[in-house]
């Protein structure tokens, strides 16, 4: 007869990550630095997630934000929006957690070689891309030309300052951003106005490019049609989704787009694949 | 919030049975006090302070003193949180909120009734106060308190399940009420109590409220189909929801 | 279960086929029950409907039980599960997986819920590897029984879930005086080692086909058109808008019929916590699509947020969705939909035969 009370490893054990230190960007966002044990590696995709588990509040599904060709800790870019993510706002460098994964399938690198890239990331849209852009920064022999195209709502959402002016001064990457508006309060010098407009001014071939995108649900759709109408074909766009994750492991179904599950097929998907899916809204 | 933060039990108008529910939590009650401090709680104890984090309170609002004296607390407090059905939305003290006051008044005192100060309307302490934290259930369950007490401490915005009764009173293999021919408001009442009456070999009253989304035609449509006549729907809809489903079709209007 | 022709009764597993009185048959489960570690369950009559429980003697088992509240899923994939337990102790965390796994001994199971227990097992073990759900699974005992009675919901035979030749240990079909065994595995077999038996005769046999035979004949409910038709004819309709919400208008939004199905496996995960603070577990319980929130997220947007779009994707995922990902409807015509629904829309056989005959009238 078989043992009935061996001990189970399973998947949903998370390992012990420690919180390395945070950077604070606006009043809700902020990037933790997580470091995890010496034994164990990540090993990402761009554009994959992990499950953040905070004991006692709950478990979470985060894209991360570190692009696997640094080694060193994993960081997150979270908005503080729901119980695991205020929690987390309030831990400090030291704090233990939970991690599981990764999930998903992210962007992959090899079929994207050769290509011109042109990231568009709205608001918190940034923090999956980032990893991808900084993959093709460091190994920027493998790509064509890159562009990222960054909207957010207003200055103070700004996310990355640092990096961002790195990437503006940057010759391996044309970097376009804009704000929504700018409220009296704060000052602003760059441009005013939603992503979509920047689509047009950017420069890229629409045989070469392909264009990577992640933003508010509502953006998709806009920023969809501007980039069709700059003659780029359909399955040129990747598309990063965001839904309800539970498991992260194509079981609990909260993920579901019709009969997609964007914790495995996705959260990056080709467009084509979504295109027809009333559910993914784009 | 500290950590061991300070809180007090208050009563307005009900029946004390949700504190008597923290009360039985028995021994558990001596883990509750190694992570609160209870300043305040008449059921149990007979000091009394106003230097508090968290104001638990039971009880609707009735008298114009009610509102006075829930708006101090509300001051003092950092945390508000609405014990049971009564303060959470109202609860069984409703249930007279759309019949003419002074017929309640002399039915229940007779012939006192002239010396009742009361409002015309039993209402939750939010249309007084605002309240950060809501435990309903007449009685509460006790295991939501722990809950909620817990996450509080933790940093935790509780947040209520939005799942009808009859989701619980499946896992748990009721035999449905209605199978019975009694009629059950399980469909359109907020689970989180493991539908236990049903359990018990009744139905559910709804006694937790209403869920966010209620699909009220087509409910009704179910107790038609029972036998019910509109009026004798309503008083189903009146046991607890007195309060609450008259605010619900006003706040739907309004958008 | 795999969209599978009617099976053809005439292939088979004459070989395998024990004979034994019903007494021996009392004798293996009063054995089990007494010295196995494995609690034995089966059907057994409670307040006015049957349901699996523990037993505690083969007599109080209700072998002629037509349909049960919940199905015997629910010892693999518990209604509420601890997935994950933590403790603190000075700054440091110890995180577990729950380790309330063990096995059970599961006697009297339809061939219908064989059948979902064989599509969960496809889903957790061969393809996605649910950890807790192979232990359980893999350490249970599964006792068939041919159905007897048939439920007036059911419509088992449409989907070829009525009988069935595999997904069990044992099969236990009652002939009258006695039980006729088909022996579906090597723990199957072992379990009968120490029993009074004999090879079945060819026509104890027969009459075991017979039965089956007869059994499909005997169902009120039917679909209208072979189940491998169900994905097209789903796919056809999803943008019958119309369709979905004329069924939607009545439906209460409760889950029930989710919460019963025995191919359901959607499930939600939440934090409880201890009392002291530093303690609690990571709780998986059940979930459905059919409940407001279900496809929400933390931002407020709901992907699904009318209850037409939600019933639309219930019918979806058990014809379509998950046939295109596991080549299985993940309907087993059970029955159970039907009867927990108090509204009455969740009878999957209007559902889709409304569909086919607005497709073929
Ligand atoms: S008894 Fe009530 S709560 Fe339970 S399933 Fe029936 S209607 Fe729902
Ligand atoms: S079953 Fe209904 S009345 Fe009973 S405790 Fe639950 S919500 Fe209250
Ligand atoms: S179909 Fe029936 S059981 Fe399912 S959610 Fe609607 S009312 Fe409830
Ligand atoms: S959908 Fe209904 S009939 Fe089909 S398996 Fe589920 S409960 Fe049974
Ligand atoms: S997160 Fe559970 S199925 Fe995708």
């Amino acid at each position: 007869m078989l043992e009935t009370t061996e001990t189970v490893r399973s998947e949903y054990e998370p390992v012990q990550g420690r919180i390395a230190w945070i950077e604070q960007f606006t009043d809700q966002d902020k990037l933790y630095v997580i470091s995890l044990p010496d034994d164990v590696e990540l090993d990402h995709d761009p554009g994959q997630f992990v499950e953040l588990f905070v004991p006692g509040v709950g478990e979470a599904p985060f894209s991360i934000s570190s692009s696997p060709t640094k080694d060193g800790p994993l960081e997150l870019c979270i908005r503080a929006v729901g119980n695991v993510t205020r929690a987390l706002d309030s831990m400090e460098g030291g704090d233990p957690l939970g991690i599981r994964g990764p999930y998903g399938t992210g962007f992959d690198p090899e079929a994207l070689a050769g290509d011109d890239l042109l990231f568009v990331a709205g608001g918190i849209g940034l923090a999956p891309l980032r990893s991808m852009i900084n993959y093709a920064l460091d190994r920027s022999g493998e790509f064509g030309d890159l562009t990222t195209l960054y909207g957010c709502k207003e200055p103070a959402e700004q996310l990355f300052p640092e990096e961002l002016q790195r990437w503006d001064d940057s010759e391996e990457m044309a970097f376009y951003e804009t704000v929504d508006q700018c409220p009296e309060d704060q000052t602003w010098e760059g441009r005013e106005g939603v992503i979509t407009e920047l689509i047009p001014e950017a420069e890229f071939d629409p045989e070469t490019t392909t264009a990577l995108v992640c933003g508010p649900p509502v953006m998709y759709r806009f920023v969809i049609e501007s980039l069709q109408e700059q003659g780029l074909a359909d399955d040129h766009i990747y598309l990063s989704l965001e839904r309800n994750m539970h498991c992260g492991r194509g079981l609990c179904g909260h993920c579901q787009i019709n009969e997609l599950y964007v914790c495995v097929d996705g959260p990056v998907f080709n467009y084509p694949e979504v295109r027809d899916k009333s559910e993914a809204e784009v | 919030m500290t950590e061991r933060p300070r809180v007090a039990f208050f009563d307005f108008t009900g029946c004390e049975g949700d504190q008597l529910q923290v009360v039985n939590l028995e021994e558990r009650l001596f883990d509750l006090v190694e992570v609160v401090e209870v300043v305040s709680f008449r059921e149990a104890m007979s000091e009394h302070s106003d230097d508090y984090e968290i104001a638990f309170i039971e009880g609707s609002v009735v008298t114009a003193h009610d509102e006075e004296r829930l708006a101090g607390i509300r001051e003092n407090a950092d945390v508000v949180v609405a014990l049971g059905s009564c303060a959470a939305f109202g609860g069984i003290n409703a249930i007279r909120n759309d019949q003419d006051f002074e017929t309640v008044t002399e039915r229940v005192y007779g012939d006192d009734a002239d010396m009742i100060e009361a409002n015309p309307e039993a209402r939750p302490i939010e249309s007084v106060v605002e309240v950060d934290a809501t435990i309903p259930g007449c009685p509460i369950d006790r295991e939501e308190f722990v809950q909620v007490v817990t996450g509080l401490i933790r940093g935790v915005e509780p947040t209520l399940p939005n799942h009808p009764v009859c989701v619980e009173c499946k896992l748990e293999e009721n035999e449905c009420a209605f199978h019975r021919d009694e009629i059950c408001l399980g469909p359109v009442t907020r689970g989180g109590c493991g539908a236990d009456c049903v359990g018990e070999g009744t139905h559910c009253w709804g006694c937790r409220g209403m869920v966010d989304t209620p699909s009220e035609d087509a409910y009704t449509a179910v107790l038609e189909e029972h036998g019910l006549d509109a009026e004798e729907i309503v008083e189903q809809y009146q046991l607890y929801w007195g309060w609450q489903r008259p605010e619900r079709a006003t706040q739907e209007e309004a958008q | 279960m795999t969209v599978r022709a009617v099976a053809d009764s005439s292939v088979g597993r004459v070989d395998g086929m024990k004979t034994l009185a019903k007494s021996e048959f009392e004798t293996l489960i009063d054995g089990l029950i007494d010295d196995d570690p494995r609690s034995v369950v089966g059907p057994q009559r409670r307040s006015g409907q049957y349901v699996f429980e523990e037993l505690d003697s083969a007599a109080d088992l209700a072998l002629e039980y037509d349909l049960t509240a919940l199905s015997p899923k629910k010892y693999l994939l518990p209604q509420y599960e601890q997935l994950l337990t933590y403790e603190r102790t000075d700054g440091e965390y110890e995180m577990h997986a729950g380790t309330d796994t063990e096995g059970v001994i599961i006697v009297g199971v339809h061939p219908y819920d064989l059948a979902a227990i064989e599509h969960l097992d496809k889903v957790h073990i061969d393809t996605m590897g649910d950890e807790p759900y192979r232990k359980r699974r893999e350490d249970s005992l599964l006792i068939g029984l041919t159905m007897q009675s048939v439920a007036p919901e059911s419509f088992a035979a449409s989907m070829g879930a009525a009988t069935t030749d595999s997904g069990y240990d044992l099969l236990v079909t009652d002939i009258g005086d006695r039980f006729v065994v088909d022996i579906g595995s090597f723990e199957g077999n072992e379990l009968l080692a120490d029993l009074d038996t004999h090879s079945a005769s060819h026509s104890e046999v027969q009459e075991v086909r017979r039965i089956e035979d007869d059994l499909r004949g005997r169902f009120e409910r039917e679909l209208q058109f072979p189940p491998e038709e169900l994905p097209t004819l789903l796919a056809e309709h999803y943008d019958d808008m119309e369709f979905w919400e004329s069924y939607a208008e009545q439906c209460l939004s409760c889950g029930s019929c989710n919460m019963v199905c025995p191919t359901c496996y959607c499930f939600q995960v939440e934090t409880v916590r201890d009392l002291g603070g530093d303690s609690g577990y990571q709780q998986r319980s059940w979930d459905g699509c059919l409940l407001e929130e279900f496809a929400s997220v933390a931002q407020g947007e709901n992907f699904r947020e009318e209850v037409a779009q939600r019933h639309r994707h219930r019918f979806m995922r058990k014809g379509l969705y998950v046939y295109e990902r596991y080549g299985d409807v993940s309907c087993v015509g059970c029955g159970r939909c039907t009867r927990h629904c108090v509204a009455d829309v969740a009878d999957p056989t209007d559902v889709y035969n409304d569909l086919w005959e607005a497709t073929n009238a």
